[in-house]
């Protein structure tokens, strides 16, 4: 578990975070200038806080009252950046074996063959980081930290220099890191879907404060979660197995699942040719809360494919739209207008139709696409 | 004067195919005194730039200044410091003559000292510009993969700054080659000892018959600093893919 408590001045910008962050993912989501990264430098020993106290399982890393302040190369603590900082004299594969050559064997987590594997660097290894493309570099850059064997691995908006198309090629990646290593994640982003394909586990940043920290469907009432949430792009992220591909009619059923129960509802149809979706196969896609329409009913006679029967657990009013959760196996967070909310009669616990056109659901994976 | 130039190109193929053993003398001496003013500068140099690019103390700016000083100083003023300093009567010079016998004034260990401060400056400036140009992000990233900061130094820090590290001691060993002022007052000119390519091209001048001697050896001089000047520039090619990704 890891613990902080710092404060820091900046000219205008003041820092004052307290937070105990013990899962194995966490998400750190916040607008710009709101102290993400600072967060993690202070964590890696990068930025040393005026004052407070930071501690990784029983081992006090910076304590401002005895004035102890472990130095950065002994914290272990793997830090990967946005712009990847690959050092541009080594190869690929003496990057990647920079930090792993000086921990003792005993302490090394991962072979180099495992990292290379998981990130399918092998075409690159002998590559200088110049020659590399920027998803290229930034596999480096989380192998490299991997390799290092860090006790948490801190990703500073790995994705945020990269476009849409390379963002799609790192996260199977991540997701990847996430379930195969023990090691525990903080992952900064000021974009929310790529924090909730990983975890729905999230600190939530404002001005330098912590305003909400816990699974987001728990927080998300906090008018502040929210509106920053929704600031950063809140998505849904749908769990979905494929359930028959139809090539020719380009149309695709999926089937939602939930992490416990299993598949959940009516299947979903998507249409649309894509490549690469084979029967059987699990994948992730998003939901833009504003594309989703509720409905008393089922409706029949429109052209709207997916409609899931789910149930009202969480109502939020805010001064333009309302926000209702809904479960539906897996819990949707649905934009309405508090007109639309009225008229509906919402209730916590009333029965609800979630409704949206197939074309809302955007596969996360690239090679779907 | 015409008759004379006849002379000097008639006979210009022939004093380019050798020299004599006295000219032999004057290039080696100076080789060495290059090369090890090349060697001597290179640590401190190293140290000075790092220390002027990376840090921040107070009194800095005179520090920078009196690094410096010797680019803007008459040479002889330098060699005439070096003397009131190091030489045997001097103010440092006194005390390792009678402590360890140490002499250096008037011996070729004197040029070497002459033309390691001349060319000081330019060994530390090329090497405070090229590890202003090392990213310290960098440095920040092997930190945090466990690399220490004397380790990051010497596997980040210090290859990054490879090409300017070149240029200052290619640079530190032409000026070397070329010193004059500073070297006449604190080593003298003393043949097989302290006269380096520069002093015996004086020497020659100033002898009657020694036009052909002097030509030879400037026609040498030129050759040195132009090799000089190609090897720098490979160096600086051969690494430059390097700043090019640093940038």
């Amino acid at each position: 578990m890891l613990q902080v408590t710092a404060e820091l001045t900046r000219g205008a910008f003041q820092l004052q975070l307290d937070c105990r962050l013990s899962d194995s993912v966490t998400g750190i989501i916040g607008a710009s200038g709101s102290g993400k990264t600072t967060l993690l430098h202070m964590v890696a020993g990068l930025v040393k806080p005026a004052a407070g106290r930071i501690v990784f399982d029983n081992d006090v890393l910076f304590d401002s009252a005895s004035g102890l302040d472990v130095p950065t190369h002994r914290r272990r603590m793997g830090l990967v950046f946005q712009d990847c900082r690959l050092f541009p004299h080594l190869s690929v594969s003496e990057n990647l074996a920079y930090g792993e050559r000086l921990l003792p064997p005993k302490d090394r987590h991962f072979s180099q063959k495992t990292v290379i594997e998981l990130l399918e660097l092998e075409s690159v290894l002998g590559h200088r980081p110049g020659q590399l493309s920027g998803g290229q570099a930034q596999r480096v850059a989380l192998g490299r930290a991997l390799l290092a064997s860090p006790r948490v691995l801190l990703l500073d908006e790995p994705l945020a220099s990269l476009d849409w198309r390379l963002k799609q090629q790192i996260m199977p990646f991540l997701r990847r890191v996430r379930d195969v290593t023990p090691i525990p994640m903080l992952y900064v982003s000021h974009d929310s879907k790529e924090i909730l394909d990983l975890t729905d586990r999230i600190v939530v940043l404002e001005s330098g404060k912590v305003v909400g920290a816990g699974p987001v469907m728990d927080i998300i009432q906090d008018p502040r979660v929210l509106q920053q949430l929704r600031l950063q792009g809140l998505v849904n992220i749908l769990p979905l197995t494929v359930l028959s591909h139809d090539g020719a009619a380009g149309l695709t059923r999926l089937q939602l699942r939930t992490p416990v129960a299993g598949p959940c509802g009516e299947p979903l149809t998507v249409s649309g040719p894509r490549l690469g979706v084979t029967a059987g196969r699990e994948i992730h896609a998003t939901l833009r809360p504003e594309d989703i329409a509720l409905g008393g009913s089922a409706i029949t006679g429109v052209s709207i494919q997916n409609q899931i029967k789910g149930r009202v657990v969480r109502l939020i009013h805010s001064p333009d739209r309302d926000v209702c959760v809904v479960d539906v196996g897996i819990s949707l967070v649905v934009e309405i207008s508090p007109n639309g909310a009225k008229a509906l009669g919402l209730e916590v616990g009333s029965p609800i139709w979630c409704l949206f056109k197939s074309s809302a659901i955007q596969y996360l994976d690239v090679s779907l696409s | 004067m015409g008759c004379r130039r006849v002379y000097l190109s008639g006979t210009l193929g022939r004093m380019l195919l050798w020299l004599s053993p006295e000219e032999w003398v004057v290039l080696g001496l100076s080789a060495r005194v290059a090369f090890c003013c090349a060697v001597a500068v290179s640590i401190p140099g190293i140290a000075c730039g790092w220390l002027l690019a990376r840090t921040r103390f107070p009194g800095k700016s005179l520090v920078d200044a009196l690094l410096h000083a010797p680019l803007v100083m008459p040479p002889v003023v330098t060699g005439y410091l070096l003397l009131v300093l190091l030489g045997r009567r001097g103010l440092f010079g006194q005390f390792l003559f009678n402590h360890f016998g140490m002499t250096f004034a008037f011996t070729w260990k004197a040029a070497v000292i002459a033309s390691a401060v001349m060319a000081f400056p330019l060994m530390v400036r090329a090497v405070r510009i090229a590890i202003e140009m090392a990213d310290p992000k960098l440095e920040a990233a092997a930190r945090c993969l466990g690399a220490s900061p004397l380790r990051t130094f010497l596997t980040i820090t210090l290859p990054l700054a490879r090409p300017g590290i070149i240029t200052g001691l290619v640079l530190a060993f032409a000026r070397s080659l070329g010193e004059f002022g500073a070297t006449i007052v604190f080593a003298g000119n003393i043949q097989g000892e302290t006269r380096t390519l520069p002093l015996a091209v004086y020497s020659y001048m100033q002898s009657s018959g020694g036009d052909a001697a002097a030509l030879r050896l400037v026609l040498v001089s030129i050759l040195l600093s132009l090799g000089a000047l190609v090897v720098s520039e490979i160096m600086s090619r051969r690494y430059s893919h390097i700043e090019r990704v640093v940038e």
